[in-house]
């Protein structure tokens, strides 16, 4: 174990990866003697050489593209886009290409790519570096979705991912590439698709993913005072969705809320929600919630930025007023 | 490099078998056996030139307009029909548009539905190729109108800059949908844009399959000796309209079809295999033969072929 950064634990991955398997490749802008927007792939260059390391034009088509194309010869692209807010520029070769070459080769032809992109507010980057838009991804079958909350699952899933034969959108939040922790030197792989019960609680279940797990945690410690008990689910993967484990703590619990840093119109929150109602409603004992951002663009000065980040400061009141209600078998 | 007669007599079975597919795709599509048909009639020397003497390992995308290519790598014209028909048989087993077929075994990687969106892809491929240490070569098939698309700049910037093994290969039949190439297409050449890129590019008769043969193995042979990407474009016509699905004709005139029928590229290659010697009335009208029947065949096959059952639909969402 070494107590690391997220960004140096993504870092490691990157190095595990290339040096087990000669057709790992890292591809993106600015990442060799740059080391990538937050220093995530640093040292690569150096290690594994131009031919491994692609320093590219800012070229978002081309560069995703041929990243898929590379991918379906049987290569392992692994490549960032700096922002996820500049997924647009690219989206086609995402969504239409990556999402379905495997469908449209009737199997023959895989995918097997990562798609690296920092998303989140809370730097006061503004309206085009700071969106949480893993939504998106989430509604196109054939892309699966990971958001790591912490070093450890950061390096982890990144280790998982890259050995995915299907493309995976990769999410990082960039507030915590900085933020510390506990990781295992040598490889190790967490299962994408499985949730981790973050914290063990009988009363309330709160389901978070990347940044809002800390918000989740944070609430838990201060609710536990007042004798309310929260489960944290980290989701981990948003695609495919680990339904049995929100399950098993919501029949635990019965109450849920799902607390994001996305805009809650069309966010990750109301699949949550709907899933549990449609398929668990005997088991809730009051309505499910969201605590999500407001339907605005990241605005850019921090207090602008704060009123976007409502969630972290509403979780607590949401929780707390959920605990109160009882509408068992209403 | 130049072609022996029996280069010249196989290639001429394949624009043959090109050309029949083609007539017989766009007729069948007319008598509504399907719902759409994108034409490539007219064009048949292209990918018939490109893929004669491409290595089996060497890789191809195809277009929207691109089953001839299908046919030139060897796919066989029953597993096309099958696919047009969107019958189970066929390597799309119905749930894509045959554009998309993907046969990778024979270095066909897929197609796609966005102009242009290829050619990254393609790039990718090249990209890959010289990862893994071979000296295999990409082709890059795409249309006028995916010249003006970010994707074919970025793309040729990227293997410029990388010096990737890849050709592009652009089929110029001078309209982008209904939309003529000069109204479309900034300073009125694609093969100029090469320059620009610091690439070879070289403008040449779509219709002369031998022409097309020649320049895309020169191209192909820098490729693989490591000296990058070359553009072509290859002047040519669409003999039908866009699609069968109703597409109207504004600019297209009667004359210019007249003008560009007249310069046929199966007749052409037939004259000369008659007046060089290496075929005779009578043997091209038996390789003709074959060829019909084997298509016929192929139709018969793909419209008594079964569609794929419901929970089809349902596999390699993921792998």
């Amino acid at each position: 174990m070494t107590i690391m950064t997220y960004a140096q634990a993504l870092n490691g991955a990157h190095s595990i990866a290339m040096k087990d398997d000669p057709l790992v490749f890292a591809i993106g802008q600015d990442i060799g003697s740059y080391g990538g927007y937050y220093g995530v792939t640093a040292g690569l260059l150096e290690t594994f050489g131009k031919e491994r390391v692609l320093d590219t034009p800012i070229s978002e088509i081309a560069i995703t593209g041929a990243s898929v194309g590379a991918a379906v010869v049987g290569t392992r692209p692994i490549l960032e886009i700096g922002f996820v807010d500049f997924v647009g520029t690219c989206w086609d070769q995402i969504f239409n290409q990556a999402a379905k070459f495997c469908y449209m080769s009737g199997g023959q032809a895989r995918v097997p790519m990562v798609i690296r992109m920092a998303c989140g507010a809370g730097l006061a980057y503004g309206v085009h570096h700071s969106q949480s838009l893993e939504a998106w991804f989430t509604h196109i079958p054939g892309l699966k979705v990971v958001m790591p909350s912490t070093p450890i699952d950061a390096k982890g899933l990144l280790l998982s991912a890259i050995e995915d034969d299907n493309p995976v959108i990769f999410l990082e939040h960039k507030f915590l590439y900085n933020q510390q922790g506990e990781v295992p030197d040598g490889p190790y792989r967490i299962p994408i698709g499985k949730a981790h019960i973050a914290r063990k609680g009988k009363d309330v279940t709160i389901v978070a993913w990347s940044r809002a797990v800390h918000w989740a945690l944070a609430t838990a410690e201060e609710l536990a005072n007042d004798g309310i008990d929260c489960e944290v689910v980290d989701l981990r993967t948003l695609s495919p969705l680990d339904e049995a484990t929100v399950a098993h703590s919501v029949e635990k619990t019965g109450r849920v809320v799902v607390c994001h840093e996305a805009c809650l119109t069309g966010g990750f929150g109301a699949e949550i929600v709907a899933r549990v109602t449609e398929k668990f409603f005997d088991s809730l004992e009051a309505p499910p919630v969201r605590v999500a951002a407001p339907d605005i663009p990241v605005p850019s000065s921090r207090p602008l930025e704060n009123e976007y980040l409502r969630p972290e400061r509403r979780l607590s009141d949401a929780v707390r007023n959920l605990n109160a209600v009882s509408h068992r078998r209403i | 490099m130049s072609l022996s007669a029996k280069d010249l007599k196989e290639l001429y079975r394949i624009i043959l078998l090109i050309r029949r597919f083609e007539e017989t795709a766009f007729e069948m599509a007319l008598q509504g056996a399907y719902d759409n048909y994108h034409g490539g009639m007219g064009q048949e020397a292209n990918p018939a030139g490109v893929c004669y003497g491409l290595r089996q390992t060497d890789r191809t995308m195809i277009t929207h307009r691109g089953l001839g290519v299908l046919i030139a790598r060897g796919v066989s014209v029953k597993d096309i029909f099958a696919g047009l028909y969107a019958k189970e048989e066929s390597p799309t087993r119905g749930r894509i548009p045959v554009y998309h077929m993907a046969e990778p075994n024979l270095g066909v990687l897929g197609g796609t539905s966005m102009v242009g969106s290829v050619i990254p892809l393609a790039v990718g491929s090249a990209l890959a190729t010289r990862l893994e240490g071979k000296d295999d070569v990409t082709v890059s098939f795409f249309g006028d109108g995916a010249v003006n698309r970010g994707d074919f700049h970025e793309g040729v910037n990227l293997a410029s800059v990388r010096k990737l093994p890849i050709v592009f290969f652009c089929e110029n039949n001078f309209y982008a949908k209904s939309v003529p190439l000069a109204e479309s297409t900034a300073g009125g050449s694609i093969v100029a844009r090469a320059e620009s890129y610091g690439i070879p590019g070289e403008c040449i008769d779509g219709n002369d399959v031998i022409a097309v043969h020649e320049t895309v193995q020169t191209a192909i042979a820098r490729a693989r000796a490591g000296e990058g990407p070359t553009l072509i474009e290859c002047e040519t016509y669409r003999w039908t309209p866009h699609s069968t699905a109703g597409d109207r004709e504004f600019a297209r005139t009667e004359e210019e079809l007249v003008q560009w029928k007249a310069k046929c590229p199966v007749l052409r290659l037939e004259k000369q295999l008659l007046k060089e010697g290496h075929m005779t009335e009578e043997l091209l009208h038996t390789v003709d033969e074959a060829i019909k029947k084997e298509v016929t065949e192929a139709v018969s096959f793909a419209e008594g072929a079964p569609y794929a059952a419901a929970d089809v639909a349902f596999e390699n969402v993921y792998v």
